[in-house]
């Protein structure tokens, strides 16, 4: 059965688990490709995670001149393809979430590619394997799809503040329970 | 002005241009007409044709058409058009012969990357490399051996004699020998290969047969039958010289029509890494662009309003109408917590901090 990675904001502890669950994957090669972000650093201790959120129509693809950037069956985005990455760092500046890493050294960019030895055989990603308060889930599409019933009231007083992504992405977010409106505060 | 004129230049109809239909007819008719000629004076108008050999020259022809389908067809893509137009404009700065030497000879960056992948790879590359400097001028006649006198082979290179070696002498030996010691090269480069495709578990994860193994398969089958017909040869009294040598022959050919669309594409693609880095450098040096939150310098000025105008023509558009920028002109950090402020509704990308602790070291 499909699976997706599915992100829980809200419950993001800041342990950085799931950084370090990166470095551990096959072909990482010890270097996380993901980020956990301090929401309002000086005040809260409100951490959220941000990952590749795997575009259906990927920005970074699409500025490649050298398709390098592979789409893999899963929908996953994968990193650039060594024999073909040219160095130009167009993705990087092209992506609208800062996802993807260069190296200078290797002429090489690097990036989230959903685990994909795992993924692709269904085992979820090394960090919603590790994460342990549930911000990083791995679930069908009708467990997804029952979280979003369950966040949206549509009683016309509750909405989101605003628009949160730039395109269809394969990884699914919702939002902070407040932000949404629902009851729950915290 | 002098910018704008530097960046739309004038069309001049040209005569020679309009004699064709399409580029892909004027590459080919350019580049069959040019070795042709070249041909011509090499083999003294072709009085030292190697017929042996014509049928690599058949096969050169259908690659050629294959590599400017193909080049010409990914030449065409936005991003990649950019990079080689503004690439060739500045193809002679004063750089770009270290860079073409680290990217396209010593693969400086395939160091980089581990001494195990760099060795697998200059075995692989320079072992087809040397295979094709040997080859191809000895099908198209760029170079033959006579002997004009009994025990001495006196080089010609393009009609010219260059040198008259001893036969039994060690540098015709090396002359005979120089496909075999390339063909080993390769097998040593593929073995290398093709242990890592085994092992290494990223590898394992993504490789497919048809796109990592059949090229690496196919160099090694070209180069043991080639190994196999000095065997032959030497050991044999050329036994099995004709069938294999078909063999081998047909195993070339089969192995330049696939060049261009496959995993080997990206040999005759490479040089595109050494534009990219004059593309970076040069308008790195012009000017930077500035973080329109943190006022950092991260990317030229150039290619920041590239990579927008490239998504444009995918009609992808990042600006951000209430926050005024669009989002290639934000530093990577700051276009992340740009993003957390999207999720939270907290502009957590105005808060002047350093992004903490990203590089899960504790």
């Amino acid at each position: 059965m499909k699976k997706r990675l599915y992100i829980e904001l809200e419950n993001c502890i800041g342990c950085r688990s799931c950084l370090a669950a990166c470095t551990q994957c096959g072909g990482h090669e010890q270097r996380n490709r993901n980020y956990v972000y301090d929401v309002n650093p000086h005040v809260s201790r409100q951490t959220m995670p941000l990952m590749c959120l795997h575009c259906e129509n990927p920005a970074c693809a699409r500025s490649c001149p050298a398709q390098a950037i592979q789409i893999h069956e899963t929908g996953a985005v994968l990193s650039a393809l060594v024999e073909k990455c040219i160095g130009c760092q167009n993705c990087t500046i092209a992506c609208p979430y800062g996802i993807p890493k260069f190296d200078e050294e290797e002429n090489l960019m690097y990036k989230c590619d959903l685990c994909i030895d795992r993924t692709k055989d269904g085992i979820p990603p090394m960090c919603a394997s590790v994460c342990p308060s549930n911000t990083l889930q791995w679930l069908t599409e009708e467990e997804i799809e029952r979280k979003q019933q369950q966040y949206d009231l549509d009683n016309g007083k509750w909405v989101t503040s605003m628009p949160y992504l730039e395109g269809a992405t394969n990884v699914k977010v919702n939002l902070p329970g407040i932000l949404q409106g629902t009851e729950k505060l915290f | 002005m002098a910018e704008t004129a530097l960046r739309k230049p004038v069309k001049v109809a040209h005569s020679y241009n309009g004699a064709f239909a399409s580029k892909f007819a004027k590459s080919m008719f350019t580049t069959v007409t040019l070795l042709v000629i070249l041909s011509f004076i090499g083999t003294r108008m072709f009085t030292h044709v190697d017929l042996n050999l014509y049928g690599y020259m058949v096969g050169t022809f259908v690659f050629l058409g294959g590599f400017f389908y193909r080049f010409i067809a990914w030449g065409e893509r936005p991003p990649t058009k950019i990079i080689i137009t503004k690439g060739i404009k500045l193809m002679f700065r004063k750089s770009t012969p270290k860079t073409s030497v680290e990217h396209l000879a010593t693969y400086k960056f395939i160091w980089n990357r581990g001494i195990y992948r760099w060795t697998q790879h200059v075995m692989l590359g320079w072992g087809c490399i040397l295979s094709c400097l040997v080859t191809f001028p000895l099908v198209f006649g760029w170079m033959y051996f006579t002997m004009d006198e009994g025990g001495y082979y006196t080089v010609v290179a393009m009609g010219v004699n260059v040198m008259t070696v001893d036969a039994d002498g060690i540098i015709a030996f090396f002359f005979y020998n120089a496909l075999n010691f390339t063909a080993i090269m390769v097998i040593i480069g593929v073995c290398m290969a093709l242990y890592r495709r085994l092992k290494n578990m990223q590898a394992r994860a993504e490789q497919k047969f048809m796109y990592d193994f059949l090229p690496l398969y196919l160099l090694l089958f070209i180069s043991i039958t080639g190994l196999i017909l000095t065997f032959m040869n030497v050991f044999l009294h050329g036994a099995g010289h004709y069938a294999m040598s078909m063999i081998h022959q047909y195993s070339v050919v089969v192995t330049l029509i696939y060049l261009p669309f496959g995993k080997l594409a990206h040999i005759p693609f490479r040089p595109l890494s050494v534009f990219a880095r004059n593309y970076r450098e040069h308008y790195g040096e012009q000017s930077m662009k500035k973080c329109k939150v943190c006022g950092d310098e991260f990317v030229s000025t150039e290619q920041s309003q590239d990579v927008i105008n490239v998504l444009g023509t995918n009609e992808m558009d990042f600006t951000m109408e209430k926050d005024g920028f669009n989002l290639a002109e934000l530093c990577l950090p700051c276009r992340r917590k740009y993003r957390i402020a999207r999720f939270s509704g907290f502009a957590t990308h105005e808060v002047k901090t350093k992004e903490a602790n990203q590089n899960a070291k504790g």
